[in-house]
């Protein structure tokens, strides 16, 4: 049973929405702005880039959801009524200063279940403890992070937990310490580590090739078809981001729609 | 033409009682708000020298400005009268050459709640000197163990005249202008506390923001504070639902964590739950129940807290930190109310003082060079105003004449007021007419 909260009354609008999306043969153009924060999840997630064939799941920023949907506190609360009904997860990512990645809950477990594939291989013994992770901490945590002691508490329902169980989470990538308190832990995607250095770097590869123009700007429609060397991630993908993070803005000309690079 | 034909008709309106006085005077207001810009008509001359950090209008007459400046000056300025035609030069300026003055830069200068006779300013030189402003003398001084950035006074105490001083040493200090001494200590931060601001609803209160990213809610009758605002604990709307409460803002992880005193203000019953400390995790030391919610590391930013302000009415308190993010909160529930403000980057380094209506519709917030105007219910950008060359640091808003005063690093005072056509200015006189060549 999919888990569809009712507050999107527009499920056939929907579905003929994802038909219509050939995938990336509709220009971003068209398709920068949706009316509802779900659509723009479940089209962005359609549209993530297939890179490494399966084994990175799609996630998507939360600077895209804001780039695709007029109001934001609309966004932010709907994702909120979402997270809390276990539909996706959020995760505090390290690139930038408030950097989220969303991801719907499906995806996170087939993520990890790819995850303890690789890693049954090599240990053998204590992968248990990724049972336990799935099955107790993560239905009753919600939240980006947990403590120390709790995630001890919540591990120890399925068994008995020992500090190499813990190790074993960190390892995997499933689990990050907080440098600024090192009782607490931040969830994380596991496997993702040089996609967000991708990340990282294919913004500012997008801002510096606008800001060598002469006048910062550049019409989308040439824009997009440019390919990025440092990123295996697609141009839309980090257009999306850095137009909802404020760095590149939209104007709407007889033309098109440009992007220049925001001053202020 | 247009606009005074309409204002006719409203008044005829409010004399006939179709339009209630008070909302007559409310649209008027909101409608010169929403036309704020650089004014024509008012500007300030600046002394100082140095980046402005701070200014304030007293809230008995509205009429003088206080501001403090990075090259140790503070300055007064009448608002209402100019000195010169349509320029406002200080009354006094207080800076470094004074036997008494700052050493170096004054981080915060505030006017006496009830007067204008007295004013408090903080500075970086570990000093907070208590002013008389007729005499321009120092009438108490207070010495703190760092360097000082905010200080606040309560606008309704009746019974108390203390100052509350946040300084880069992690206990926030209160200090006793009658007795000249220090009353008592706060302690539950764990890094520097950038911004200090009393309730407006309770003169017992007070809320501190500091560098570790805490939001703390103080009862200065009592040891500890009562609560710790927390990021991840959200309700979806200005106020809770009132059935579903106990769902919003309860998870499952309250029943492990350790006994935090959480409830709201006010309550006077203590229901701590201390036999609740779990067996399993190390001991903990048995502390005086108040002081518990120093163990409360909950934090409101992903960052320092780098500016604090209350709506009027006490019931919601806007965050500024240096995550970037500007979060509005509902005191009562102590929840993020989650309306996101489009402010893309925010100043880090230096407390920031931003300004709200008095009907808490609009606030305004300095985001680096320019000053943004949100709506405060939904996030959207009404407006920027745009006029300093380098960062805005504070903007204060005077609710009598709708007009924005805003101080930045490029020491300039810029005021923004409703834009004031040349067929209003009756006042001015034969002035206007003459120019240089007349005698």
């Amino acid at each position: 049973m999919e888990n569809i909260p009712e507050s999107s009354s527009k499920g056939t609008k929907r579905r003929r929405d994802e038909d219509s999306d050939g995938g990336n043969s509709s220009s971003l153009e068209d398709d920068l702005i949706f009316t509802d924060t779900l659509v723009a999840l479940r089209i962005m997630r359609a549209q993530f880039p297939p890179i490494h064939k399966g084994s990175v799941e799609p996630f998507i920023l939360k600077s895209q959801l804001y780039s695709s949907v007029k109001d934001r506190t609309q966004v932010d609360r709907e994702l909120e009524s979402l997270r809390r009904d276990k539909v996706l997860r959020l995760f505090k990512l390290n690139t930038g200063q408030d950097d989220h990645a969303i991801m719907f809950l499906d995806d996170y477990l087939n993520q990890i279940d790819h995850v303890v594939k690789r890693m049954e291989g090599k240990k053998g013994g204590e992968c248990e403890v990724f049972g336990w992770f799935k099955i107790h901490v993560l239905d009753s945590k919600l939240e980006t992070g947990i403590e120390h002691q709790e995630l001890c508490s919540l591990l120890s329902l399925g068994g008995k937990v020992k500090d190499s169980h813990i190790s074993l989470l960190i390892n995997a990538g499933i689990l990050t310490r907080q440098l600024i308190d090192p009782n607490k832990y931040w969830f994380a995607i596991p496997n993702i580590g040089s996609l967000l250095k991708g990340l990282v770097q294919g913004r500012k590869e997008v801002i510096s090739l606008l800001s060598r123009r002469r006048y910062n700007e550049m019409m989308m429609a040439s824009l997009e078809k440019k390919r990025l060397r440092m990123s295996s991630l697609d141009m839309r993908f980090h257009l999306r981001d850095l137009i909802g993070s404020g760095y590149l803005r939209t104007d709407q000309t007889p033309t098109g729609l440009i992007i220049r690079v925001s001053k202020d | 033409m247009h606009r005074h034909r309409h204002v006719w008709k409203q008044m005829r309106d409010r004399e006939a009682g179709k339009v209630r006085p008070h909302s007559f005077a409310n649209r008027i207001k909101s409608n010169r708000i929403s036309q704020l810009q650089l004014s024509n008509h008012k500007d300030i001359v600046s002394p100082h020298k140095g980046a402005i950090n701070s200014l304030q209008i007293d809230s008995t007459e509205g009429r003088y400005l206080l501001s403090a400046a990075s090259d140790a000056s503070v300055a007064v300025y009448d608002v209402q009268r100019p000195t010169a035609i349509s320029k406002h030069t200080s009354l006094f300026v207080l800076d470094k050459h004074h036997h008494q003055g700052h050493k170096y830069a004054v981080s915060s200068a505030i006017w006496y709640p009830i007067d204008t006779g007295l004013f408090v300013t903080g500075s970086y030189d570990h000093h907070i000197n208590v002013w008389d402003t007729n005499t321009t003398q120092v009438v108490v001084n207070f010495k703190m163990p760092g360097k000082v950035h905010r200080t606040a006074m309560s606008n309704l105490s009746t019974s108390h005249m203390l100052i509350a001083a946040g300084t880069e040493d992690v206990q926030v200090r209160l200090c006793d202008i009658a007795s000249g001494a220090f009353a008592h200590t706060l302690s539950g931060h764990r890094d520097g506390v950038m911004t200090v601001e009393w309730s407006n609803s309770s003169e017992w209160v007070l809320v501190t923001g500091g560098c570790d990213g805490a939001i703390r809610f103080w009862d200065i009758r009592r040891a500890g504070c009562f609560l710790v605002l927390d990021q991840s604990r959200t309700q979806l709307g200005r106020r809770p639902p009132v059935l579903k409460r106990s769902m919003i803002t309860k998870d499952s992880s309250t029943k492990l964590r350790a006994a935090q005193k959480k409830h709201a203000i006010g309550s006077g019953s203590r229901q701590l739950p201390i036999g609740r400390v779990p067996s399993k995790g190390p001991m903990k030391q048995r502390l005086h129940p108040g002081m518990l919610s120093t163990q409360d590391r909950a934090t409101a930013h992903y960052g320092a807290v780098t500016g604090l302000k209350a709506t009027g009415d006490g019931m919601y308190l806007l965050s500024a930190g240096s995550d970037s993010r500007l979060r509005l909160w509902d005191v009562q529930s102590g929840c993020d109310t989650l309306v996101n403000f489009e402010t893309v980057r925010l100043q880090t380094n230096k407390p920031l003082q931003f300004a709200t209506t008095q009907d808490a519709t609009l606030v305004f917030v300095p985001c680096m060079r320019s000053v943004k105007a949100f709506d405060m219910w939904s996030g959207n950008m009404n407006s920027i105003l745009r006029g300093h060359y380098e960062c805005v640091n504070s903007c204060w808003f005077n609710q009598q004449d709708q007009e924005l005063y805003t101080g930045g690093n490029d020491r300039q005072i810029l005021v923004w007021s409703p834009a004031r056509s040349i067929a209003d200015e009756m006042d001015e006189g034969p002035a206007e007419d003459q120019d240089n060549w007349s005698s």
